[in-house]
């Protein structure tokens, strides 16, 4: 059966399905209403596409209620709860959770907040998110980034914004979210640059014979 | 090649940012004449010297930063959140020393 939906004639059962920025050739499967390639790599450096996972943009007073909920300062990380809440500006954070939680998420944080003004954005489909894994990731990184990415200046849970490839990016040093003991980044960066940022890396990445990979989306967390 | 501290995120290659220009003291609109109003809106000093100028830090913390700078060895004394007079909040996180070169940070 086919049903009107505005202009458009859809099947009744129609759902939609969200496709990400970045392409990572492979099958392709739909998972959590996402269609993403079920690609999975080996290799000694990954860079897998993470857009699937719910993405929140939160602002706040820097030192309002919500600062003080959240935890987290500017230049920094800290996962709770399965999502990760990263300080990606003074006043401004990024929250990354499983796929399909960004409203819950939203509504948290406007929970948290007591009251104060503040806005907390769904912005999953409108960035793109990637993570470099691997023993060279901060090598093949430091190709595309100036930012020192040492242990002593950018340990695990480092957070910035920079320019990586030339493109503003939110890098953030995430070694835990990987689960593999390798050093990992997660890099954000608006949707419509996504696929630039992604080859880039892989560019940058060649001689560290990095592998792209699909989504790992049933992880739940970021 | 310019590296600005900035006072939130710390030392970067000046390509992050955007050079507002010069900073000069903003008259009260109530009282000041068009000629005050011209001299503020149109006017530099652009001395071969120190100066103090507003930049706008784009592709980091999105502030606008006030730094001193002169204007002949591209010196950088002092860079400060706009409106504040003590240091800001960064500390270590620092640019490498070829953050200058002319395609660090990019291949585009």
């Amino acid at each position: 059966m086919w049903t009107r939906k505005g202009c458009v004639c859809v099947p009744e059962t129609w759902t939609p399905v969200a496709r990400s920025a970045i392409t990572v050739p492979g099958p392709r499967s739909v998972v959590d209403g996402w269609e993403v390639s079920t690609r999975r790599s080996s290799a000694a450096l990954r860079l897998s596409d993470a857009s699937p996972l719910a993405k929140v943009s939160v602002r706040a007073d820097p030192d309002g209620a919500l600062a003080h909920a959240l935890g987290v300062r500017f230049r920094s990380s800290h996962r709770r709860d399965g999502i990760l809440v990263v300080g990606s500006g003074p006043g401004e954070w990024l929250l990354v959770g499983g796929v399909g939680a960004a409203h819950q998420i939203a509504e948290q944080v406007r929970g948290l907040a007591a009251g104060d003004f503040v806005t907390a954005i769904d912005v999953t489909h409108g960035r793109a998110l990637m993570r470099l894994t691997g023993r060279d990731a901060s090598r093949a990184l430091s190709k595309v980034c100036a930012v020192d990415l040492s242990d002593a200046v950018t340990p695990e849970g480092a957070a910035f914004r920079t320019s990586v490839a030339k493109l503003t990016t939110d890098v953030v040093r995430d070694d835990a979210g990987a689960g593999t003991g390798e050093p990992s980044y997660l890099l954000h960066c608006e949707r419509s640059s996504g696929q630039y940022l992604f080859e880039c890396l892989l560019d940058a990445g060649m001689e560290f014979g990095v592998e792209p990979s699909g989504p790992t989306v049933d992880g739940g967390g970021a | 090649m310019i590296r600005i501290p900035c006072p939130h995120c710390s030392a970067r290659n000046s390509a992050e940012f955007r050079h507002v220009g010069e900073a000069a003291p903003r008259p009260d609109p109530s009282t000041a004449t068009p000629e005050q109003w011209r001299v503020y809106l149109y006017e530099r000093s652009n001395p071969a010297g120190w100066t103090t100028e507003t930049w706008f830090h784009t592709m980091g913390c999105r502030r606008f930063i006030s730094v001193e700078r002169h204007t002949v060895t591209n010196e950088i004394r002092s860079a400060r959140p706009v409106g504040s007079t003590g240091p800001g909040p960064a500390e270590a996180l620092s640019a490498r020393g070829d953050a200058g070169s002319p395609d660090a940070g990019g291949q585009a």
